[in-house]
């Protein structure tokens, strides 16, 4: 910053009040929004840590996502009302410009479109550094599936759903991804689609496992890297595109399959869904 | 005086000196190591008594209108006698008929299909069953939490009064554990506890080895844990049984081998309870065993399905089986809420 600040006296000895002054004005509108975008932010305390926000945007195609009011249209042509999205979002890993692995500790976060909260996903202490990487689990682990009750908190809680279930309870397993919706197009007196994504791959005494619909997302940061520090807690911005779940890789159609409930019949949308995460910008601040 | 408050379940006679923290739940000389992970649950008489007030509590369906206990009664080994499907809320009917609740301990998992592995998750599938209790497991808790009762009683299990998930059904786990049916006729024959079996018992006890019953309803549980096709038609209905949980085509139309403790009380028998009587059953597996998709090799030896029996054997082997039948266990009144 002094260089900026640098002002050559001594010799020169003619300046005009006015020079002096524009000068100064210039200076001051260049700290200010500097201070604005803080393009500089601290450096890193190699010891220290910091938060971090994972920011889920969901959208249909190019239009917000606004639930049981705004229409959108499938690739199959087919139009439609989004009524419930939920994900989970696990085993958050973040990986350093250098390339470093921080994984997040007993990272599950349930991100509900209708519970704006459940939006942000804020990760607190982790170490100090620039991250270029960011990557994450859609759905829960087949560790955490089978895990004692008592270590099933927060959107793992099975008791905490209420009507917006996220469990199946006759097949022991979380629901990874569910997207509901109204579609005239649906074969089903009600007009409605619902798609329950689950399947962490559980196997019983050697049997068959049933199908494994986990899947790792890694989305690199782009340009801009997100800086960790004392007083920085950058957000990353996901545009999550809901319709990328039913189109894309496979084409879904309401008429064709108004329901799917069980992990075998998921995996068309599971491959879609790998796709509907997109990181649009960073913030440093 | 000791043993009765030792035993809990059961005479004390019949109980092994291994106490797991607590003496409402031992393990039976006769039987293996408990699959259930005690040590995660520490099972005491707090817990089980707040599992037992759970399990006979209506509050658990939407319109408190009918409990655990509704389709699981004591009399009939905890199962739902006389239905060949078990009844929910509203009159709806089920698509199975209800398991015993005995001996889970031992089971490596739960319901006809094996979908659930853990007991501690077996209550929620109940619950949230809509031709069942047709609640959501969010709304018992809260209903539990307004209740002037509960609360103290979660704080005498568990500490504080706080009612979560987690205390919720670890206290039905405890209870249920609890139910441990180890001491029928012929597990004092077995113990040499001075129970005596029939010469026709006897035989029967023979022929169940001989015929290959023993191959899968194995070992002191008289099950294997395994699931299995037994060659039911498909007359009433096409239930995938383990296929609809693992989507594999090798697992359609097989279930779990049930356990036969208390079998002479626990009818109607089959997922779909469509056999009323022991003798239907020992007749299907004489003469009535079809070749669905996946039916179990066992039943099908050098081409010929099922498992020659004359009358006089099935008699016998009835007869064995009615020595399963636990009295003590079927009348404890530690069992029932009171």
């Amino acid at each position: 910053m002094s260089n900026l600040f640098y002002f050559p006296l001594g010799e020169e000895t003619i300046i005009s009040m006015k020079s002096i002054l524009s000068f100064v004005v210039a200076a001051v509108l260049a700290v200010t929004i500097f201070s604005c975008s803080k393009t500089e932010v601290d450096s890193i305390d190699p010891n220290g840590t910091g938060g971090l926000t994972l920011e889920f945007d969901n959208y249909v195609g190019g239009t917000n996502m606004a639930l049981g009011t705004a229409q959108y249209k499938n690739t199959a042509g087919e139009s439609f009302t989004v009524t419930t999205f939920n994900y989970f979002v696990s085993n958050i890993e973040l990986t350093k410009e250098d390339g470093t692995v921080v994984k997040v500790p007993n990272s599950y976060y349930l991100v509900r479109e209708a519970d704006p909260k459940s939006l942000n996903v804020s990760l607190t202490g982790i170490p100090q550094a620039n991250y270029a990487k960011v990557a994450f689990t859609v759905g829960v682990d087949s560790l955490k599936s089978q895990a004692p009750v008592t270590e099933r908190t927060g959107g793992l809680d099975t008791g905490s759903y209420g009507t917006d279930n996220m469990y199946w309870s006759w097949n022991s397993g979380y629901i990874f991804m569910k997207l509901e919706g109204i579609s005239p197009a649906s074969t089903l007196s009600s007009k409605a689609f619902q798609y329950h994504i689950g399947g962490y791959g559980g196997g019983f005494q050697g049997a068959a496992k049933t199908a494994n619909n986990l899947r790792k997302i890694t989305l690199p940061l782009g340009t801009t890297s997100a800086k960790v520090r004392t007083t920085t807690t950058p957000t990353v911005h996901l545009i999550v595109d809901a319709a990328r779940a039913l189109g894309g890789t496979n084409t879904i159609s309401f008429a064709a399959t108004p329901t799917v409930h069980s992990p075998a019949l998921a995996k068309p949308i599971v491959d879609n869904y790998v796709n509907m995460f997109v990181v649009d910008h960073v913030h440093n601040d | 005086m000791v043993c009765a408050l030792l035993a809990g379940i059961s005479s004390c006679t019949g109980e092994a000196e291994v106490s797991l923290d607590t003496p409402t739940f031992t393990v039976p000389k006769n039987f293996p190591a408990p699959a259930y992970a005690l040590d995660r649950n520490r099972i005491t008489s707090a817990g089980v008594e707040l599992g037992r007030t759970l399990f006979f509590d209506p509050k658990l369906s939407r319109d408190n209108s009918i409990s655990c206990a509704e389709c699981h009664s004591q009399p009939n080994a905890f199962t739902h006698h006389g239905h060949d499907v078990s009844h929910g809320i509203d009159n709806r009917v089920g698509t199975r008929n209800s398991l015993p609740i005995q001996n889970l301990a031992w089971s490596t998992s739960f319901f006809w299909d094996g979908g659930v592995l853990d007991l501690d998750l077996v209550p929620v599938a109940p619950i949230e069953n809509p031709l069942e209790m047709d609640e959501t497991l969010y709304n018992v808790l809260e209903k539990l939490r307004k209740d002037s009762t509960y609360p103290k009683k979660f704080k005498a299990a568990f500490g504080t009064e706080e009612v979560t998930t987690a205390r919720f059904l670890q206290a039905l786990s405890q209870y249920m554990l609890t139910l441990v049916s180890a001491n029928s006729r012929y597990d004092k024959y077995v113990r040499n506890e001075g129970g005596t079996l029939s010469a026709d018992e006897l035989a029967g006890k023979q022929l169940f080895v001989q015929k290959g019953c023993a191959n899968c309803h194995a070992g002191e549980l008289f099950t294997d844990n395994k699931f299995r096709n037994n060659g039911l038609s498909l007359a009433f209905g096409t239930d995938l049984g383990r296929g609809r949980i693992t989507e594999a085509p090798q697992d359609n139309y097989t279930f779990k081998v049930p356990s036969l403790r208390n079998v002479g009380v626990s009818y109607p028998y089959m997922h779909d309870g469509r056999f009323r009587t022991l003798e239907a059953v020992l007749d299907h597996y004489a003469e009535g065993v079809t070749e669905t998709p996946n039916l179990d090799p066992l039943l099908k030896q050098n081409g010929r399905l099922g498992i020659p029996m004359t009358a006089g054997e099935k008699a016998s082997i009835i007869a064995f089986l009615k020595t399963l039948t636990d009295e003590e266990f079927l009348k404890n009144p530690q069992f029932i809420q009171k």
